[in-house]
């Protein structure tokens, strides 16, 4: 099997693993509890909050576990529903877990705007600065677009947020691991991140929280993370997490170049061969690795059946519930024709793709597209 | 390597052992879910339905696919269905679904992903005589659904595989138990597919069509009640009327006989019987046949009204290329103009036509 398909989720990676397998071995205690078991188990999360923290440049008392990249951006955008300020300004490319779940607040009284993006996927801070309303309460702006990998200017974002004096959060779910990420140079309250999308456990995600930056929870209960999630804490998913955040920072311009090997030596290959390839999304602000390619006059969904039947893996707009390929919203707000959105693939690079994967990958794709 | 045949895969019991039986025989074989109807307010298992055709394909080791058709259906087969209803018609969508949908927009797709042959979990059979492509009744006449597949052409006979349809449902979903498929006992689908439950039929027209409500005559023009639309009616109707088996002379049920729809009025007789619910011919127009056009003169030629209803012997008095008219040796009970007369001949489906009137 060849795997290119890393945006949606990455494997675990072993030194991870072995970590998350110790600890379940070893460590059932209930963190809460004030025994042995209990406080050895607590003092496992903690120490995985230090290190997430120590990663981030935060400090460890910003850094909430959660289940997911979802759940933090949902308790983000659910914690206005208790605020004066109840408008939100986001852009028309979020992913559904923000999307989505503005408009299921609506009824609270929560209201938004959605920024336009340009043909490459990028958020203009100046309109930002534009949509500002009196009772702006929060902005969320994606790092980096899971579809194509453009990277937001977010520092110009923040500067005018800041300016403003209002709340800004960014999900970074596809940032970590591809761009670097300190706290003290990206300076937003808010920030959502999943374990699984850079080679650490599923189920498991973390929310950093700007010191006094304000959040009502969401989830009631014990009193765990702060009284900001309660529910009993998934040890070995966040033993698995802060590993895999180590290994990202630690080996994150390592990874960088060998992302950009491979994308290169791809773009090219393929450029070569094969004459009906368009690449979407910016062509130097975007994350490494991460391609978005139209071949124009081949459907995807056939595309990405004839490279599962040669075990290559890929994706495809976004997948809806019962599995059915749709145009991509987010390549349709970009600008592209229904017709290049309906031939566009993604190919995200990963860590254990070699130079060898991007030969079978690049000759199946010449094999199926070339007309 | 070996051929490729596409299964419409529904995670129902007889496109799973459809699916397998194939598998066993050495194609080359891959499933392919269809998603045909969007919104999350109606009572649409779609979503259950993948997770079992899912289960099912993991099980069996063969690809699931998905494809969204919901614009084709609803393009093709929905519209149509809403303008029958609102002009007083009771239309078949499942005819038009299969022309439109399974036998080409899937047909089609199954081709451009590399398919030799389509395979369908219908019960049906087709057999090759001389270059010709005859679509025969299943074994299992409980279960036939040639009815649905009178549309089908010749491209399209040629194109597709109906395995099960030499064994009884009864057999299939043994064999599913036997294969160890999760759904061998799930429940067979009924009604529209995208409406659910006939207790909600009302519910969902509304949202489609305006509600004009009027009055009910009986034959002798007695007004005796009021309706909520005439197309929430269907002939030879007896439930829902509202009006008592106390009314009139005799201690019988009413049943709809007719629709006035210049007047908005709703026509009803009582008691099964009545003449008025009876008529001996009809007019039907959007004919095909699947193989030549037969000579009105043919004998033997037999026909349904409705599905599952026992094939009624009848001769085609009159023949163009599009229309034709039928006299049936018995009459027959609520003939329904918008359902689909299908001809055949003993076991052969010849083709068929829509009903327009009768008389």
């Amino acid at each position: 099997m060849s795997y290119f398909d890393h945006s949606a989720t990455t494997p675990i990676h072993p030194l991870v693993m072995e970590k998350m397998n110790s600890t379940s071995e070893s460590h059932f205690g209930n963190p809460s509890s004030i025994h042995t078991s209990g406080r050895k188990a607590k003092s496992i999360i903690e120490s995985s909050r230090r290190m997430i923290a120590e990663s981030l440049h935060a400090s460890s008392n910003e850094i909430i576990f959660t289940g997911s990249g979802t759940e933090a951006n949902n308790s983000i955008l659910w914690s206005l529903i208790y605020e004066k300020n109840k408008h939100v300004i986001t852009s028309s490319i979020e992913h559904p877990a923000i999307l989505k779940v503005l408009d299921s607040i609506a009824p609270f009284g929560v209201t938004y705007t959605k920024l336009p993006v340009n043909k490459f996927g990028e958020v203009n801070p100046r309109n930002l600065e534009e949509s500002i309303k009196d009772n702006t309460g929060l902005i969320s702006i994606m790092m980096i677009n899971n579809e194509v990998g453009t990277i937001n200017p977010i520092k110009d974002l923040i500067k005018v947020a800041e300016e403003n004096n209002i709340p800004f959060h960014s999900d970074a779910v596809q940032a970590l691991g591809k761009a670097p990420l300190s706290v003290k140079d990206i300076r937003a309250d808010y920030l959502s991140f999943s374990g699984h999308k850079f080679y650490g456990p599923k189920g498991v995600g973390f929310l950093y929280k700007k010191n006094k930056s304000k959040l009502n929870p969401i989830i009631i209960g014990g009193g765990q993370e702060d009284q900001f999630r309660a529910g009993t804490e998934n040890i070995s998913g966040i033993v698995g997490l802060a590993e895999a955040v180590r290994l990202a920072i630690e080996n994150l311009d390592k990874r960088i170049l060998h992302l950009e090997k491979l994308e290169s030596e791809f773009k090219n290959k393929l450029l070569q061969y094969s004459s009906n390839v368009i690449f979407n999304g910016h062509p130097d602000k975007h994350a490494p690795g991460v391609i978005s390619a139209s071949f124009l006059g081949k459907r995807s969904d056939i595309l990405l059946a004839e490279l599962d039947r040669e075990g290559i893996e890929v994706s495809s707009g976004s997948a809806c519930g019962s599995g059915s390929v749709k145009p991509s919203f987010v390549l349709g707000e970009m600008g592209l024709s229904e017709n290049q959105n309906t031939s566009t693939i993604r190919i995200s690079f990963g860590r254990s793709n070699s130079m060898e994967d991007v030969n079978i990958l690049v000759n199946a794709l010449v094999k199926f597209t070339n007309v | 390597m070996s051929d490729t045949v596409i299964v419409g895969m529904s995670g129902g019991v007889d496109s799973s052992v459809t699916a397998k039986i194939l598998k066993d025989q050495g194609y080359n074989v891959e499933c392919v879910f269809m998603k045909n109807w969007e919104g999350d307010d109606d009572n649409c298992n779609a979503e259950e339905d993948y997770k079992d055709a899912l289960s099912i394909c993991d099980h069996l080791d063969i690809p699931l696919r998905s494809v969204n058709f919901s614009n084709e259906y609803w393009n093709k087969v929905f519209q149509h269905f809403i303008n029958e209803y609102a002009n007083g018609r009771t239309p078949n969508p499942d005819v038009l679904c299969n022309r439109e949908v399974k036998f080409k927009a899937f047909l089609d797709y199954a081709f451009e992903l590399g398919a030799v042959k389509i395979a369908t979990g219908h019960y049906a059979q087709i057999n090759e005589s001389e270059n010709q492509f005859q679509l025969l009744k299943a074994l299992d006449a409980n279960k036939d659904q040639s009815y649905f597949l009178y549309l089908l052409g010749q491209n399209e006979l040629s194109k597709s595989l109906f395995p099960i349809g030499d064994i009884d449902k009864v057999k299939v979903r043994k064999l599913a138990e036997d294969y160890g498929l999760i759904n061998y006992a799930k429940k067979d689908s009924t009604g529209v597919c995208f409406i659910g439950e006939q207790k909600f039929f009302k519910e969902f027209l509304k949202k489609y069509i305006p509600v004009k409500p009027g009055l009910i005559h009986t034959i002798d023009g007695k007004i005796c009640g009021e309706h909520d639309g005439l197309m929430y009616y269907t002939m030879g109707q007896r439930k829902g009327l509202g009006i008592g088996g106390g009314y009139g002379l005799k201690e019988e049920p009413w049943f709809v006989a007719d629709k006035d729809l210049d007047n908005n009025i709703l026509i009803v007789a009582q008691g099964h019987d009545h003449p008025s619910l009876f008529h001996q011919g009809l007019e039907a127009d959007q004919l095909h046949w699947i193989n030549e056009a037969p000579k009105s003169s043919m004998k033997n030629i037999s026909a349904k009204i409705r599905y599952r209803q026992d094939d009624q012997e009848c001769k085609i008095t009159e023949l163009s290329k599009n229309n034709c008219k039928v006299i049936f040796n018995n009459p027959q009970f609520a003939i329904t103009p918008g359902q689909s007369i299908v001809f055949y001949l003993n076991n052969q489906c010849l083709g068929g036509a829509i009903i327009d009137k009768r008389f």
